[in-house]
């Protein structure tokens, strides 16, 4: 597992000299233009706009970021053929898998909760009183960007780093509409497509079901254990990604 | 093999001198194509003609379209059509008075987010604004029966009928509403003070200050202001008799609110 570890640091220092937490930045920058904006033409609604808009951003930003780098992250390695170098050593496939992943993960707390942290922030200013539920939000946005993360590594082990991002970002679409599959099965009279629908709905993740920004807004009510209960889907299906990451890799000879 | 260097390097004596001459005409012919690009840009840009007069019937989807969406996307598209529809607003208040796409702004984002109180308390203000009275209405009810803890919707409801509805019955059907805002949790306490003295016969124009004052305690902006012209239009022009007017409306806010409020409505009388 320290063999892991010492993959995942380096990943980390890796990806953090790519000048990632630019990201950041920039999201600092557009979410205090856009407050600036959005006090003279909301009609006293900022606050409320801000997390909005500002939980679609921090999850846009993050899950392209995620996307973009997870998805060079195993190429990388091949092509500058480092990984020749790590697999003569006595490091195991799945420990190389889960040490990218763990790495990358570090970065991308990173990247969501400083976005997180400054929304917060900045919508503690403009509304007087602190959203805690916006920092649990930015939480399941981490959360999410994570199953995008293993996602798009599982493809990224047998695809083109661009063919792989494509997907991941696919995949994080098709997830924010999944509850329209569950639908679909219902409406045919077929059994094979009703069949088919079923696999689908269960194969996509379903980010639709699992979104905090309707609480923080308050549109719908979540307790604790029905949010714990959408944290421990994500996390599993993010396992089951990273375990099929680890059956493609460990076929392929180097 | 030294003279193949130099010519590479430039050479010396006059060809280095030509070579500089050459790099320096290509530096200004690159910055005159830069600067004729930056100019076109511009050019391109200013000279496009100003935005045309608003035009009242735009293009509203229907709430079904965006029902589909992700709900962690769904009420982003109701704050972004929370803007158009101010934006709508705003444009046509000033401009022909026309709300064509009105409606359609205020069931879109109502729909898309059910819980968005003030979404249906501008939306009302700004139906009667159009004309649309009994949609106000409507939406007000669908409003408090998806917010039943909200008795901001409930009051504006009350204020609604009192003020607009053409019934013998309106003072009862209004307060009726009051009651029910009376009865949610938090709601303030003038709420029951207001629902009996609707329920007393006469006084017409002290219960229509009563509720636009209200509206002034607990609106937003717009409210406010909507609130100002109709009491300024409702309470005598006498000073005196407009100073005893407002004392009933102090019970509703605060001492601030009193104030301003009280000053502006005397300031008014001031100015030719």
């Amino acid at each position: 597992m320290s063999r892991a570890f010492a993959i995942a640091a380096n990943t980390f220092r890796e990806t953090i000299r790519d000048r990632i937490l630019l990201v950041i930045l920039v999201f600092a920058l557009a979410m205090i233009v856009a407050s600036l904006w959005l006090a003279s033409i909301s009609l006293g609604q900022e606050a409320r706009l801000m997390q909005d808009f500002g939980l679609v951003a921090v999850s846009g930003f993050g899950v392209i970021v995620a996307v973009f780098v997870s998805a060079g992250l195993v190429r990388k390695e091949i092509d500058k053929r480092t990984v020749f170098i790590i697999f003569s050593k006595p490091v195991g496939r799945g420990e190389f898998i889960a040490g990218k992943f763990l790495g990358l993960s570090a970065t991308m707390a990173i990247v969501v909760f400083g976005m997180t942290v400054f929304l917060f922030l900045l919508v503690w200013a403009v509304a007087g009183e602190p959203s805690g539920r916006l920092l649990v939000a930015g939480g399941f946005i981490y959360l999410q960007v994570l199953v995008v993360m293993a996602v798009t590594i599982f493809f990224s082990t047998f695809a083109a780093p661009v063919l792989a991002a494509v997907l991941g970002l696919c995949v994080f679409a098709a997830g924010q509409l999944s509850h329209n599959v569950l639908s679909l099965t219902q409406l045919g009279e077929n059994a094979v497509l009703e069949g088919l629908s079923w696999v689908v709905f269960l194969v996509v993740p379903n980010f639709s079901a699992v979104s905090l920004t309707p609480v923080v807004v308050g549109e719908q009510v979540a307790d604790w254990s029905t949010i714990s209960g959408w944290g421990g889907y994500l996390v599993a299906y993010a396992v089951i990604m990273l375990g099929l990451s680890w059956l493609v890799f460990r076929r392929k000879e180097f | 093999m030294r003279a193949r260097d130099d010519s590479r390097k430039g050479g010396r004596g006059p060809s280095r001198a030509a070579g500089r001459r050459g790099a320096l005409l290509r530096g200004v012919v690159v910055g005159l194509v830069m600067l004729g690009c930056v100019a076109g840009v511009v050019a391109f840009q200013v000279t496009r003609p100003a935005r045309s007069a608003a035009d009242p019937a735009v293009f509203v989807p229907s709430p079904k379209f965006f029902r589909d969406l992700s709900p962690s996307f769904r009420t982003a598209v109701a704050d972004a059509y929370w803007l158009a529809m101010v934006q709508y607003y705003g444009e046509h208040v000033k401009g022909d008075g026309q709300f064509d796409a009105l409606p359609a702004y205020v069931r879109l984002v109502t729909d898309l987010s059910p819980r968005f109180e003030r979404a249906y308390m501008f939306g009302s203000f700004a139906l009667l604004d159009a004309g649309e009275g009994q949609e106000a209405y409507e939406l007000l009810v669908r409003g408090a029966r998806r917010n039943p803890d909200s008795w901001r919707i409930m009051v504006t409801l009350g204020m609604l009928i009192y003020t607009y509805a053409d019934s013998p019955d309106k003072d009862k059907l209004a307060a009726e509403w009051y009651e029910k805002a009376a009865a949610v949790p938090g709601s303030p306490d003038y709420i029951p003070r207001v629902a009996a003295e609707l329920l007393t016969k006469g006084g017409e124009e002290a219960k229509s200050a009563l509720m636009w004052g209200q509206v002034y305690a607990t609106g937003d902006t717009y409210a406010r202001d909507k609130a100002l012209v109709e009491l300024d239009e409702l309470l005598p022009r006498d000073p005196q008799q407009r100073k005893e007017a407002l004392q009933p409306l102090a019970a509703l806010m605060t001492p601030q609110q009193f104030l301003t409020l009280s000053s502006i409505l005397m300031g008014v009388l001031e100015t030719p």
